[in-house]
Formats: C-alpha cells, structure tokens, sequence
C-alpha cells in the first residue's frame, strides 16, 4: 500500500484513541476583552490534564459585545472532566476562585446541555444573604455583592456527556523548530474551530506520557518510544533524523469536532511541507482496547 | 387558518365573563358549541352568539374587535396560544395566566395581569388598579411572566408580586410595588406616592428620579450594575427600545420589613 503524504509528510495509517468526558461551556465577560481573557486565563491556568490538574479547560474563543449577554466583550471556556460530580467541582472551585475574584467579571452558561450544572447556584452563597436573585426571560441571574460592585452569575449551565477528551496528533520532523513553527500553525488553526480547545500550554505538550512506569506511585511517564534522545536504548517509533517530536491534544464537545480539529490540524502542519522539516504525523492509542472513539488520521486527512 | 375572531355586535347591557375564550376551551368546538358558551353575569342569560359575532377557526389564535372594559376576563387563566384584542379589555384580563401571548390595542380594567404566572401580555395604553396584583382567592401577586403596559397605571401596580419583570411606559399610580416579595417593575414615567411600600425584595427600576420616595428606603449610592445591562439588551430582544445606561442610584427597603428590595433610579 502507498504510503500517504501529504506537501511530503508523511501521514502514518493509525489512529487517535479518545475517551468520553462530561464537558461544560461558560461564558465570561468583563468591561474590557483583555480583563476577560485575563480572568478565562485564570480559570483555566492548571487544567491541562486530568492526570493531576482535576480537569481540562481552555480558553474556546473570543466573543463580541452582540454574543454575550450583557453586551461587553466576552470570552468562551471549555472544561471537561471524567465524570459529572468532578465537573461540577471543578466548574465551582475555578468559577469561585478565578472569575468571581477577576474585576468586573460576570459569568454566563454557554451550553444548552441534556443536564445542568450549578454556576450561580453555588457561588451565590457568597453573599451571605446579600445575594438577589433576578429571573430574565426565563433564565436566572444571581447578583452577588462584591467589592467592585456586583458579580452577576447565571444560575445554571449545561453540560453534555457527549464530549470527548484525548484527541491528539504527534508531529515527527528533523528540528525542534521545525516541529514547534508546524505545531503553533496547527493550534492556530483548530482555535478557529468550534466547539474544541487545545488543553496545553499554547496548546502543545512535549512530554506525551505512557501508562505506568518502573517507579510504584507513578502513574504516568515518558513516552521512551517517542523520545529521541532515547532512540538507541529502547524500542523506538522514531527513524533516527527525527530530532524532535510534539504533540497536540484536543478535548472537544463532541467527536465531530474532534475530527474537523485533527483535520484542519494536519493540514496547517503540512502547509510548510517536508522542506520545513516536519516528517511524520502520527497520533497516540493504546491499542484500540481502551477508549471507544478511534479518529483514523486516513479518514480525517481527506 | 384565520384567527377565531369575535367581533362585539353592540354595548353589552351587563358586564361580560369572557373567561371560556380561551384555546384550551374552544379546541374541538363548532361555531354553535362557541355561540352557545355562557358569557353572562346577571340572571339575564346572555351566551357568546348574543353579543359576539364569531367568525374564523384557528383557536390557536383568537382575535376580539371592538371590545370595551365591561369584557372581563379576557384570557384569564390561558394555557397557551395567543390572544389579540382590537379595543379594550374589562378586569382580569389575563388574570392567573400561565402561558402564550395576549395583545391589547386599547386600555385594561382593573386586576390585569393579576397572579399571572407565566406568558407574555401587552398593553399599548392605561391600566386600572392593582395591574400584577393579587388575583381574587390568590395570596400573591404576579408570579412570573412578562407584562408591557404603555400608558399609566392605577395604584397597587405588582401588589404582592412573586416573580416577573412589569415594564410601564407613563405614570405608575400610588403604592407601586407595594408589599412586593420579588419581581421587577421597570418604571419609565416614575410613581405616584408610596412606592415600594412594604416591599421584601424586588427591584422598582426608574428611568426618572421618583418625586416621592420612603424614608425607609436608604440610600446605597451610585454605581455600575451589569444586571441592567443583561435586562436592557433582554428587552431589546423582545423589541422593546429603552435605553437603561448600567449607573444607578441604590436605595435599599422597604426597611420597615425586610428591606432587602431596591430602587434603581437611573442616573
């Protein structure tokens, strides 16, 4: 079978191994676009993985002042965990510490979802008896008297059980630079796709990990078939010109954004073609056996 | 499907209890199962083919023309569907209503949109007393839902109102809001006296500084309120033009009792 290249890198006939996860949308506005990037950026500081951060979130998109609720600029967060109770957890905690504490902040749901989770409902508790509640065509707000003024919070947001987090695509290729100029293109390029976020710092991580590990307590550890330092030593996936691999995981709401993200991922990774230096993509499973959503980098790339 | 329409023949000579007009009681009706429905308040039997020319069929959609403020009831307790009336209504118009929409071309009698629970009623011009009160054999007011009025309004405007956003468009009269338990009136002309007397929470948002407020309401000051800012662009969407700018004047009452209500006065 010929092997298939896209602008000559080449695109390796596996798969990407995804698991389902509870996600949630919340909206967060602020009096300038800056304060509510800066608190979005807040909330979803340490959430890049679930192995140790709780959670993963990201920051989905900007929004205008005519797609929020109250008409300031806005920015879209996504957060995802394994399980609903987590979810709602995590969503009070960095809800509570992230954005009721950011100046000037407000929150809003961002998801119609098969079930709720509270936002406000919680939060609201904070203004120890202060709080109002204000119902407005249909939906509740709670404003909660702070010190800058009032936080308003909408009551409740959705979540869906339909989200898929793990999503992923690793990038071979003959220079560091050459890797991460290929990766910065592809994060860029999936931001503009919605319903996903890329969980990692600037949406790449470096040290994709394996089960396990040869020390007890060790959860996960480096991925040794994919580091290229380690070509010699152990039983590597890796020809040895590659000097560099990075990774791209995405968690998104539902496996079609997924496979639309990988999509335009790839091919914002071969725009710069084989010349750039980018060898391979490839992408993380674990044999098939463990999560049911198997995205085959074949199907995506047409 | 044209909307079932009744037209008014002549000035009733009694007043009209126009309550089973709604679509939940004329679905699977015909013409002379409508025209026979008893309308009347007196011992003198008066029924729907008396004083109402009926034409149309869509019970979904019920239209009254030329109606005056001794049709009472119109739309009280409707469950869905829409109601338009070209002329007046009498008292309770959309009292205890749960959903759907209610236009109304003229003014409304007193009681309308008494413990109305859900649903959308509009008014273009004046309504009497106790507009969102307390409907008869009803312990509270207006308990959610969305009422446009776009003259004055009598006194009592929201008495004991639960849940709900009022917006009047003239004068509210006496004791608006008063003995309020929650809810919002939006108040474009101001009050008479006594506004928000005896209100628990709630909000009484005024686009002009009130002439007459309570002493015990007290003053929190000026600031910015993103709550305004949500209701203003809400209110856009339903088509209703206001500019509500998010600064504000805070007074916090009715003291006298729970005190956790405010005035918004705009600044």
């Amino acid at each position: 079978m010929p092997e298939l290249k896209v602008k000559g890198v080449t695109i390796i006939e596996t798969f990407a191994e995804a698991f389902p996860m509870v996600g949630t949308r919340v909206i967060i506005t602020a009096p300038t676009l800056e304060w509510a990037m800066i608190s979005a950026r807040t909330m979803t500081g340490f959430a890049t993985s679930v192995i140790a951060c709780g959670a993963e979130g990201g920051i989905e998109r900007t929004l205008s002042r005519k797609e929020t609720p109250d008409g300031r600029p806005g920015v879209a967060v996504l957060l995802f965990t394994m399980n609903t109770d987590k979810l709602q957890t995590q969503l009070r905690n960095r809800v509570g510490q992230c954005v009721l504490t950011s100046p000037g902040s407000a929150c809003f749901a961002g998801l119609e979802g098969e079930k709720s989770l509270k936002l406000g409902a919680s939060l609201r508790f904070f203004g120890d008896g202060w709080q109002m509640s204000k119902v407005i065509g249909g939906r509740r707000y709670w404003r909660i008297p702070v010190m800058g003024g009032e936080f308003v919070c909408e009551d409740k947001t959705g979540l869906t059980k339909k989200a898929v987090g793990g999503g992923n695509l690793l990038v071979l290729g003959k220079s560091h630079e050459a890797v991460l100029a290929a990766c910065t293109r592809a994060v860029k390029a999936m931001a503009e796709i919605p319903d996903v976020i890329t969980p990692f710092p600037g949406g790449i991580v470096r040290s994709g990990s394996k089960v396990g590990s040869q020390y007890k307590g060790q959860i996960a550890s480096t991925n040794d078939a994919y580091a290229p330092s380690l070509k010699g030593a152990v039983k590597s996936d890796l020809a040895l010109n590659v000097e560099a691999v990075l990774e791209i995981v995405i968690d998104g709401l539902s496996p079609e954004a997924i496979s639309e993200a990988m999509h335009a991922g790839i091919h914002a990774i071969a725009k710069g073609g084989a010349r750039e230096g980018v060898t391979h993509i490839t992408a993380g499973n674990y044999g098939g056996n463990l999560g049911p959503h198997h995205f085959h980098l074949k199907e995506i790339v047409g | 499907m044209s909307a079932l329409t009744f037209e008014l023949k002549h000035t009733p000579d009694q007043r009209l209890d126009l309550s089973p007009l709604v679509p939940a009681t004329l679905a699977g009706l015909n013409r002379k199962e409508i025209e026979a429905l008893p309308i009347g308040t007196t011992r003198t039997k008066l029924t729907v083919g008396d004083a109402f020319k009926v034409k149309g069929k869509d019970a979904e959609r019920l239209r009254f023309d030329g109606t005056d403020d001794r049709c009472d009831n119109i739309g009280a307790g409707l469950d869905g569907g829409a109601i338009f009336v070209d002329g007046d209504a009498g008292a309770s118009l959309g009292a205890k209503m749960k959903a759907g929409r209610i236009g109304v071309t003229g003014g409304a009698g007193v009681l309308a949109c008494a413990s109305m629970a859900g649903g959308e009623i509009t008014v273009r011009r004046d309504v009497g007393e106790q507009a969102c009160g307390v409907a008869f054999g009803q312990t509270m007011g207006m308990k959610g839902g969305f009422v446009t009025i776009g003259g004055d309004t009598g006194a009592l405007l929201g008495e004991r109102m639960r849940r709900g956003l009022v917006v009047v468009g003239g004068k509210a009269g006496d004791y608006a809001g008063g003995r309020m338990i929650a809810g919002t009136l939006l108040l474009r002309r101001g009050a008479g006296r006594y506004a928000g007397y005896g209100c628990r929470r709630g909000s009484l948002i005024f686009l002009e500084k009130p002439k007459d407020i309570l002493p015990t309401f007290s003053d929190s000051g000026v600031m910015e309120f993103d709550y305004l800012r949500i209701l203003e662009k809400w209110l856009h969407e339903q088509g209703v033009r206001i500019r509500l700018n998010a600064r504000a004047r805070r007074l916090m009452g009715d003291m006298a009792v729970l005190g956790k209500g405010e005035m918004l006065i705009l600044v």
